[in-house]
């Protein structure tokens, strides 16, 4: 299967004929598979637009194809018609949901059904009750309308969230409309580039990005950077010759969104928009399935779990109702009451501003999500496939080592180095570095005197950039330099010589000598030397001083790193006059018996604060996967330096370098590292691709296309891992799809690598990933203990109705207060759970098994609701029974009293102590009933957030005042059941009276004992690990 | 009584099964054997045999008893309430089309009602019907004040007000609503939305012939 995804993509890419017919029912199968039905036209569409011969064909041919001129242009009518036909040249966003259906999903998603169904119950019990003219059909009506409300404001708000953060990356997409420089009507123009049509002639210059497919008629030293569509990170160079078949690899075709590093070129626009190759890959990377995320599968599994509660509950008390004699109309109002205390209303809202909050977190970390779930996942992430060039990486050439004397240096290679620290004061690194400053075409770009070396933009290939920076860092300013040894002649580097040579006059006006520099391939440069300096003196090169030259290139070589040998030669006075001419053509210069001076090489150096962050991973129990187009040596280097492959394992290869034998004789479960070239992975199975995901712990997969990127990361998931992956080009786009995150890099990311992700890191480091890993976890734990916190109290909220129908007893609490917990008093202190600080190291654990540690699991809901739970229930019944009893209803003279309690008809109802009570006064003191039990469920969950801090240690390890936000939570609760109680307490629609104020504490000595318990039950926890208790009391 | 407003709820005997409807035939005993039985009933607890523990009170004053243990019990003696206590007229007037109602203020421990209270009723309608109140002016004497619940005040009888409807002939078969209110204390208050038995009470009454 994995073979086959592999080959679909490549004919999308490569678009070879010959595969196409062989695969076109794999191709199908393949989007089955993805999406769960047929795209079959939309395929077939796709390879015959992938039928490209313009590259083939002459500049007149295309001319009249594209009915153009290639001096004159199209007319602007031309151009007008074929922009009606064809349409804008954009790529079509991917198709979004339509707003209305993401709104009504939120209507429908959760726990709403189950509230749509109480609204619907209730709405019909009033229409029964109205149409039977019962004394107060309408507060059923209220109470359907207030359902129905809740469901809505909630969906509302939870759309709303929703698109918050969708905005955020539509903000990102809004680019700086693009310009591109056109002929029309046999003038050149600045058109926005999506205006342009197949036809229009366009010239590009070093730093535009090419606007369409682009066929080149003409090119002047014109190079492209086609990583974003390939992985290659070398720049490629384009002419108009035909060079190849496939329209990917010819030289004259340019393609949209690539960019033109340097030269200029002028072409013909053979494809815009969505038919472009990078649309087309793009409109394939949407169809990708996006996965569901680990959180959104976590809170399902909970709604499930809860409605399942509710809706059994409900069912069964339905039936005992029933079976009870009372009547349907009533039944159908208890169910409602139950289904009511069970919902936790207020908890996906909840749940939404926690992770909203944590999205704000991460962004300030550089972390920006883009889809609120996501901040979680990253959180349960247990591989990281991370791209080597830029997101471990600086993304930029720098001088790591130099050799000279005989003598390997090291340089700095950090982000802002403003010195270099090795030994300079042999003459031999004078003479290096005059060769490293002069013969060197990179130039500052002006104007950027006050930025610091390393950031400033360089005008030159990435070599020539860091040798210049290195020599700036160290001799200060090389323009100067580069001025006062005029240059007199030059032979730019090329791939036949391998050597870049210059000549130039020297500083010293006593010194009338020429100063021939070059540099190049180490060993074409030796070729041409017969000395060499060492401490400032020429020694005659023997096979002695070739040996150490020889050790010191293999082993800068074996670091990975590009070597570059340095030689000069000051041309003898005499023979080179200072008015000699030279000629580069016919090279009247001496070009051998050179001599030699010392090597210099070069890496992408690791980011400073990568080693940091694998170890962290490491720690985290997250394995970091390295996946590069790059070579081996490069890629295993760099594992090596920022710890993805650490200091002690040995690869297969290292093995048998060791102990002298040949490869296949090591045992492979030996090596606990493996670099896995691209090559090998084509030819491998899917089995020996598991197996060695399986047995190394560390992998650096080189040399890989990012086709094969969707490979590793189907095999990781193959695994059980939740993987996420960064990338940047547009090719990656497939993998971040299918990746349970996709992590996109924000300055070097194509925007369709951004679209495909779940998240962007601003800053392109992989640091900021760890960190956004940490926020995940600490978010997953503190989910745990806001669900804990909410689902608490539902016992509480349940046993009033089921009391109510087994004795019969006046209801201790309405549906509506039940709505003023949830949906009031409630919702600050669960949020501010979601501040709570960590309780150890979390970085310190494996990644949860997203199988086996659940969000809400069974020793969570048994402790909150068979332990918290009841205690509270009992807590609010002592009080309910108090302030019955207080107002003349002792106990036992409830029990069994429901019918005469609630009959309109007895108004002198007689209580324990002879007084008697008229309907109303019974009403008003059932509602003193529901503050009462409001209350105290208040004031004990006030206990139950301070217990809920914590799942492991002891308060006071925690710190009662670290979380501030927490007392906020507390403060508003109390204050909010105030304003209820005092505030609202004479509005009789909301069923709050003014209670008196001793009841507030009654349910205080409840609040203590559910702390002191908790308490015990962590002390337990922390003294017998691993017990009976640990495994069923830890939640 | 803290939550709700502090005074009598005030309530009627007899009391119809369903609303406070009367409807009879004083021709037809069966139509009003119920009432009839139900003031019988109702009145048993005032009977002076099961009032021998009571002890006359002095009227017109509150009779406190904080410092006693044993509390009381003030005697109302049925001779109080005249034509409608049943001794002279067995069917409460209601053979002579003139119905007795009692109207009855709820127990509540610890009221102490200030000034002059009493019961005063009116009809909707005017001149359908004549209403006579026993004791006279509907007087409800302070000395039945306050009650000290059940436990403590075993044998306490809360006074009553007995309503006499004299309805006019010409308005037989007619629904004549009548409400009746206690007015003349300070501290009893006799209007309130919700509570349509607080210091009131309304009822119909409609006789046939």
């Amino acid at each position: 299967m994995v073979k086959k995804k592999s080959d679909v993509y490549s004919v999308e890419i490569y678009g070879t004929k010959d595969l196409e017919k062989t695969e076109t029912g794999d191709k199908d199968e393949k989007y089955k598979d993805l999406k769960g039905n047929k795209k079959k036209k939309k395929t077939e569409d796709l390879k015959k637009e992938l039928d490209l011969d313009d590259h083939q064909l002459s500049p007149s041919d295309l001319e009249e194809k594209y009915g153009t001129n290639i001096s004159k242009g199209l007319s602007s009518a031309r151009a007008a018609e074929i922009l009606a036909r064809d349409g804008p040249n954009a790529l079509t966003p991917p198709k979004s949901t339509p707003e209305i259906v993401k709104f009504l999903k939120q209507m429908v998603g959760g726990f709403s059904i189950l509230l749509w169904i109480g609204a619907v119950c209730s709405w019909v019990s009033f229409g029964i009750q109205f149409a039977q003219g019962a004394e107060s059909p309408f507060d059923n009506l209220y109470l359907g309308v207030v359902l129905a409300l809740v469901v809505i404001l909630t969906g509302i708000f939870a759309y709303y969230q929703e698109a918050k953060s969708t905005n955020i990356m539509a903000s990102f997409s809004k680019m700086i409309p693009q310009q591109a420089l056109v002929i029309r009507d046999a003038e050149k123009k600045e058109l926005p580039a999506d205006k342009l049509v197949v036809g229009d002639i366009v010239e590009i210059k070093g730093g535009d990005r090419i606007p369409a497919d682009i066929r080149l008629i003409s090119a002047q030293g014109c190079k492209v950077d086609n990583s974003s569509l390939t992985g290659e990170s070398e720049p490629q160079s384009r002419s108009c010759d035909f060079t190849h078949e496939n329209p990917l690899e010819t030289k004259n075709i340019a393609f949209y969104s690539t960019t033109c590093v340097e030269g200029t070129a002028t072409g013909i626009v053979i494809n815009t928009g969505d038919r472009t190759i990078i649309g087309r890959i793009a409109s394939l990377a949407s169809r990708v399935g996006n996965e569901k995320t680990p959180i959104a599968i976590e809170i399902e599994h909970f709604v499930y779990l809860v409605a399942g509660v509710a809706v059994s509950i409900g069912v069964l008390f339905f039936i005992i109702s029933i079976s009870l004699r009372y009547k349907i109309l009533d039944s159908i109002i208890f169910l409602i009451g139950i289904i009511v205390a069970n919902v936790p209303e207020g908890l996906l809202a909840t749940v939404t501003v926690s992770l909203s909050l944590t999205a704000k977190r991460m962004a300030k970390k550089n972390c920006l999500v883009k889809n609120l779930e996501a901040v979680e996942t990253l959180g349960s992430t247990s591989i990281i496939c991370s791209d080597k060039t830029g997101t471990l990486t600086q993304n930029r050439m720098t001088v790591a080592h130099l050799w000279f004397d005989n003598q390997i240096y090291s340089a700095d290679t950090s982000e802002d180095q403003i010195t270099q620290p090795f030994d300079q004061s042999s003459p031999s690194w004078t003479a290096l570095s005059k060769i490293v400053t002069l013969c060197n075409r990179a130039e500052f770009a002006p104007g950027q005197e006050n930025h610091p070396i390393m950031k400033r933009v360089v005008v030159g290939d990435a070599s020539e950039t860091a040798l210049l920076k290195f020599a700036e860092v160290i001799l200060g300013d090389v323009m100067n330099i580069r001025a006062r040894n005029k240059k007199v002649a030059e032979i730019p580097f090329n791939s036949t010589n391998k050597f870049q040579l210059s000549i130039h006059e020297t500083e010293d006006p006593n010194d009338k000598r020429f100063l021939l520099v070059m540099k190049g391939a180490p060993e074409r440069i030796l070729e041409r030397c017969s000395t060499i300096m060492i401490n400032g003196k020429e020694e005659p090169l023997d096979s002695e001083k070739a040996e150490a030259f020889q050790t010191a290139y293999m082993e800068l070589g074996g670091m990975g790193e590009r070597v570059l040998g340095f030689c000069h030669l000051y041309l003898p006075e005499n023979e080179f006059p200072d008015t000699y001419p030279f000629d580069t053509d016919s090279m009247n210069f001496p070009t051998s018996n050179l001599c030699f001076v010392g090597l210099l090489s070069m890496i992408d150096p690791p980011r400073s604060t990568v080693p940091d962050a694998v170890s962290k991973c490491r720690s985290a129990g997250i394995k970091v996967i390295m996946v590069t187009g790059d070579h081996p040596i490069t890629a295993k280097a760099i594992a090596k330096s920022v710890g993805i492959i650490s200091a002690t394992s040995e690869t297969v290869e290292d093995i048998a370098k060791r102990l002298n034998i040949p490869v296949e004789q090591v045992n492979r479960r030996e090596a606990s590292a493996a670099v896995v070239n691209g090559m090998e992975l084509k030819d491998m199975s899917l089995q020996q691709l598991d197996e060695i995901l399986c047995n190394h712990s560390e992998i650096v997969f080189a040399r890989t296309s990012p086709q094969q990127k969707l490979i590793i990361v189907e095999g990781c998931q193959r695994q059980g891992a939740v993987v996420a992956v960064t990338g940047d080009g547009v090719n990656d786009s497939p993998a971040l799809k299918k990746a349970d995150i996709g992590i996109a890099m924000g300055i070097a990311g194509s925007d369709a690598a951004k679209n495909a992700a779940d998240m962007v890191l601003l800053d392109d480091n992989f640091a900021s990933i760890v960190t956004g890993v940490e926020e995940g976890r600490l978010i997953f734990d503190n989910l745990k203990k806001t669900i804990a916190y909410t689902l608490t109290k539902n016992i509480a909220e349940l046993c009033p109705f089921l009391i109510y129908i087994i004795a019969s007893v006046p209801l201790p609490i309405g549906t509506i207060t039940i709505l003023f917990i949830d949906l009031g008093t409630d919702i600050i202190p669960s949020v501010a759970l979601a501040y709570e600080k960590a309780e150890s190291d979390i970085m310190n654990r494996r990644p949860r098994n997203k199988r086996k540690d659940r969000l809400v699991n069974e020793q969570l809901a048994v402790y909150s609701y068979l332990h918290i739970g009841i205690m509270q229930s009992i807590g609010a019944f002592v009080t309910y029974f108090t302030v019955y009893a207080e107002q003349g209803f002792l106990p036992s003279t409830l029990l069994g009293v429901r019918v005469k309690w609630e009959d309109n008809n007895i108004n002198d109802f007689e209580d324990s102590y002879g007084q008697e009570w008229t309907k109303y006064q019974r009403l008003y003191l059932q509602w003193t009933g529901y503050t009462a039990f409001f209350v105290s469920i208040t004031i004990q969950q006030v206990a139950d957030l301070i217990i809920r801090k914590t799942r492991r240690n002891s308060i006071f390890q925690q710190g009662l005042f670290r979380n501030k936000v927490i007392w906020v939570g507390i403060f508003s609760q109390i204050g909010i059941a105030l304003i209820l109680t005092y505030g609202l307490g004479h509005v009789t629609a909301l069923n709050f009276t003014p209670l008196r104020f001793q009841y507030w504490f009654v349910a205080v000595p409840f609040a203590i004992l559910i702390w002191v318990y908790d308490e015990v039950r962590k002390l337990f926890i922390r003294r017998y690990p691993g017990s009976w208790w640990d495994k069923n009391m830890y939640y | 009584m803290l939550h709700t407003k502090p005074g009598w709820r005030l309530m009627i005997s007899p009391k119809p099964d369903t609303a406070l409807e009367f409807y009879f035939n004083k021709s037809d005993a069966q139509s009003y054997a119920e009432y009839v039985s139900t003031l019988r009933k109702f009145l048993e607890s005032y009977d002076d045999s099961k009032q021998s523990q009571n002890i006359n009170c002095t009227p017109g004053r509150i009779f406190d008893q904080n410092d006693v243990a044993v509390k009381k019990a003030c005697r109302f003696n049925l001779s109080e309430l005249g034509q409608c206590s049943g001794k002279e007229d067995k069917t409460f007037g209601y053979s002579k089309g003139t119905p007795c109602v009692l109207v009855k203020m709820n127990r509540i421990i610890g009221l102490k009602p200030e000034g002059e209270p009493h019961i005063q009723c009116a009809s909707k309608e005017e001149g359908r019907v004549e209403i006579n109140y026993f004791p006279p002016e509907g007087l409800i004497d302070l000395m039945y004040f306050p009650y000290y619940g059940k436990s403590l005040h075993a044998h306490y009888l809360q006074p009553l007000v007995a309503v006499q409807l004299a309805i006019n002939s010409n308005s037989t078969k007619e629904e004549i609503a009548i409400e009746c209110k206690i007015l003349g204390s300070p501290n009893l208050k006799n209007e309130d939305d919700r509570d349509k038995f607080l210091g009131r009470i309304a009822f119909k009454v409609q006789m046939t012939e």
